[in-house]
């Protein structure tokens, strides 16, 4: 989503033509200007589920992290519970990632038989599943 | 009355001294007959001790050593005689086929008669070495009887023989002193196991042709340590050949005969030497027998064994990986007449391996408790960290003990899917365990935000 809102907002705020000119202290001014026009905008235009998403797909990036540097730090003794803890995070944050592609209002004419409403059973589901496989894989 | 004929019968078996563990049936091939008298007190002592002694010579036609195919007798003695060939019947193919069928043989040779082709061939197959010149005699010296051989020095006068290893039980010792009167001396290979020396030559003694003129012996056969005077050899059945180096030692003239060593007037204890040599020889002492084998599941002290010898073994099949097991064992040994407890030498013991091709254990078995006739030895271990199948194998072979190679086989297979411990008994997991419960908490909660968040859809709705 953020790439897409980049080239709307890119126009408003009229950077482009100041780089150019500016210095190299300018520069780091402007990438701080850059990060926060982005941010602006995101807050802005996404639509609050989007966010949502996004802000639990962060939560999951932090727990397969936390578990990584865990098992670097200890060891990988019960192998399998690494596998299963670990795969938990990256497989709720691939199915997440699925639901925010196919729930983006943006991305609306690629999947036009697909109802957001059937998006997120799907989801729902698959999540079920996940969870099942790994519970059960953890022993 | 039939309590009284009974007890008589008791009596009349108890008069017997010892029954060999492997028959009565005695040959004494003997060339001579009128030189039994010389055995007489050595045939007597033989057939007291309940052997069926048949004399025979060595020209007879009806003498075979087989009948039908089987032994026509249990045990065998070779006496010298004058002839050099022993007939069709003692060839030396036929003395080692009646070994291969766990016959016993005791040869006694002698410097005065020359040893027999055949006897001579088996000798050398079974790595006994005697010298080729005949005549050759063990001298001695500082040894020797001042009475009988006063100027040839060919009388020894031997202590009983002591332990031959620390690890190895002695089954010839006695009290007093041996004569070996003109002896012939063996040598034993190096490279057989099979072959243990019974009494040795003393250090100074040695071997000596009286063909050689010369004044002083160049080279002789064999001197001190390496000469033996009586030899044993146990083939892989058990089976048990002794040579004897002097038959005299065998003869009624120095059973029980005043002799001077070195000045002292001592007696000769031939008697019992002879009587242990041929008693171990035909299997009377240093037979073990295996008695029951079993090995359970060690849950604790929870299950008890069942020792009892009238209940059959009933063992286990299979077993898993990084199991705790009991093994027992019974062994006996047959002493004189009946099973006595087998205890192991002081430096020796018995041991289990547990093996699949090559032993992947092999631990000391130690004795646990006697019953009165038989000593349990018993070990606990963890199966090790390998399936397929496995054999609990008791390989026991030492000199002057019968073999024992027994096995039993198990199967050990791997934990199955439901013997794993669980995740939440390994605390190093818990970390893992947090890591899925939050990420479906975490799931739950957006599930519910976004349920909850739906109006704001319907923007996108009023557009539609």
């Amino acid at each position: 989503m953020p790439p897409k809102s980049r080239p709307a907002a890119a126009p408003a705020s009229s950077t482009p033509s100041k780089p150019a000119t500016s210095s190299k202290t300018g520069g780091s001014m402007d990438a701080q200007d850059i990060v926060l026009g982005v941010w602006n905008n995101y807050q802005k235009i996404t639509p609050q589920r989007v966010k949502l998403l996004d802000s639990f797909m962060g939560f999951l990036v932090v727990v397969a992290a936390l578990q990584f540097f865990y098992c670097l730090l200890v060891g990988n003794f019960p192998f399998n519970a690494f596998l299963s803890g670990f795969s938990a995070t990256v497989g709720q944050f691939v199915l997440t990632a699925s639901l925010r592609i196919q729930t983006n209002p943006d991305n609306k004419k690629e999947f036009e038989s697909t109802s957001p409403e059937r998006a997120f059973a799907d989801y729902v589901f698959g999540s079920l599943l996940l969870h099942f496989f790994c519970v059960n894989f953890i022993n | 009355m039939r309590w009284l004929l009974s007890l008589l019968l008791l009596t009349l078996f108890g008069a017997v001294q010892a029954i060999s563990s492997a028959g009565q049936r005695l040959l004494v091939v003997l060339e001579e007959h009128s030189e039994k008298e010389k055995y007489s007190v050595f045939l007597g002592d033989l057939e007291s001790r309940g052997y069926h002694v048949t004399v025979d010579s060595p020209k007879s036609e009806s003498l075979s050593l087989f009948k039908h195919g089987e032994r026509a007798y249990d045990h065998v003695i070779l006496l010298p005689g004058k002839s050099k060939g022993l007939g069709p019947a003692l060839t030396a193919n036929a003395l080692l086929d009646f070994m291969k069928k766990e016959g016993n043989i005791l040869v006694a040779l002698s410097s005065e008669h020359p040893t027999p082709t055949s006897v001579h061939t088996v000798l050398l197959e079974l790595d006994i070495h005697i010298p080729s010149d005949k005549g050759a005699l063990v001298v001695d010296h500082f040894n020797y009887d001042s009475n009988s051989a006063a100027e040839k020095h060919d009388v020894l006068l031997l202590p009983f023989p002591k332990q031959l290893r620390p690890d190895v039980k002695n089954y010839f010792a006695g009290e007093g002193v041996i004569a070996v009167p003109r002896a012939v001396g063996q040598t034993l290979g190096n490279e057989s196991p099979l072959l243990a020396p019974i009494l040795r030559a003393p250090s100074t003694a040695y071997s000596y042709s009286p063909k050689d003129e010369a004044e002083i012996v160049e080279e002789p056969f064999a001197v001190g340590g390496q000469l033996t005077l009586v030899s044993s050899m146990q083939a892989h059945n058990s089976a048990r050949l002794t040579v004897v180096g002097s038959a005299e030692m065998l003869q009624n003239a120095w059973f029980a005969e005043k002799a001077t060593l070195n000045g002292k007037a001592v007696k000769t204890a031939n008697r019992d030497f002879i009587a242990k040599v041929t008693a171990w020889t035909f299997k009377e002492t240093g037979v073990l027998k295996i008695g029951k084998l079993i090995h359970y599941l060690n849950e604790g002290i929870s299950k008890k064994m069942n020792t009892s010898l009238t209940v059959p073994e009933n063992n286990p099949k299979i077993y898993r990986i990084k199991n705790d097991v009991a093994f027992q064992v019974e062994i006996s040994e047959y002493a004189d007449s009946h099973l006595i407890p087998f205890v192991p030498a002081s430096q020796d013991a018995l041991q289990l391996e547990f093996s699949m091709l090559s032993p992947f254990h092999r631990l000391n078995l130690t004795p646990l408790s006697q019953t009165t006739n038989s000593t349990i030895f018993g070990v606990s271990f963890t199966t090790p960290d390998q399936h397929g199948i496995f054999n609990f194998r008791i390989n026991y072979r030492r000199p002057f003990l019968t073999n024992i190679d027994e096995k039993r086989q198990v199967t050990v297979r791997h934990f199955a899917h439901n013997e794993w411990p669980r995740s939440w008994q390994i605390s190093g997991a818990w970390v893992w365990i947090g890591g899925i419960w939050v990420t479906v908490a975490g799931w739950i909660a957006f599930v519910a935000v976004w349920l909850w968040s739906a109006p704001t859809e319907k923007s996108v709705k009023k557009t539609q």
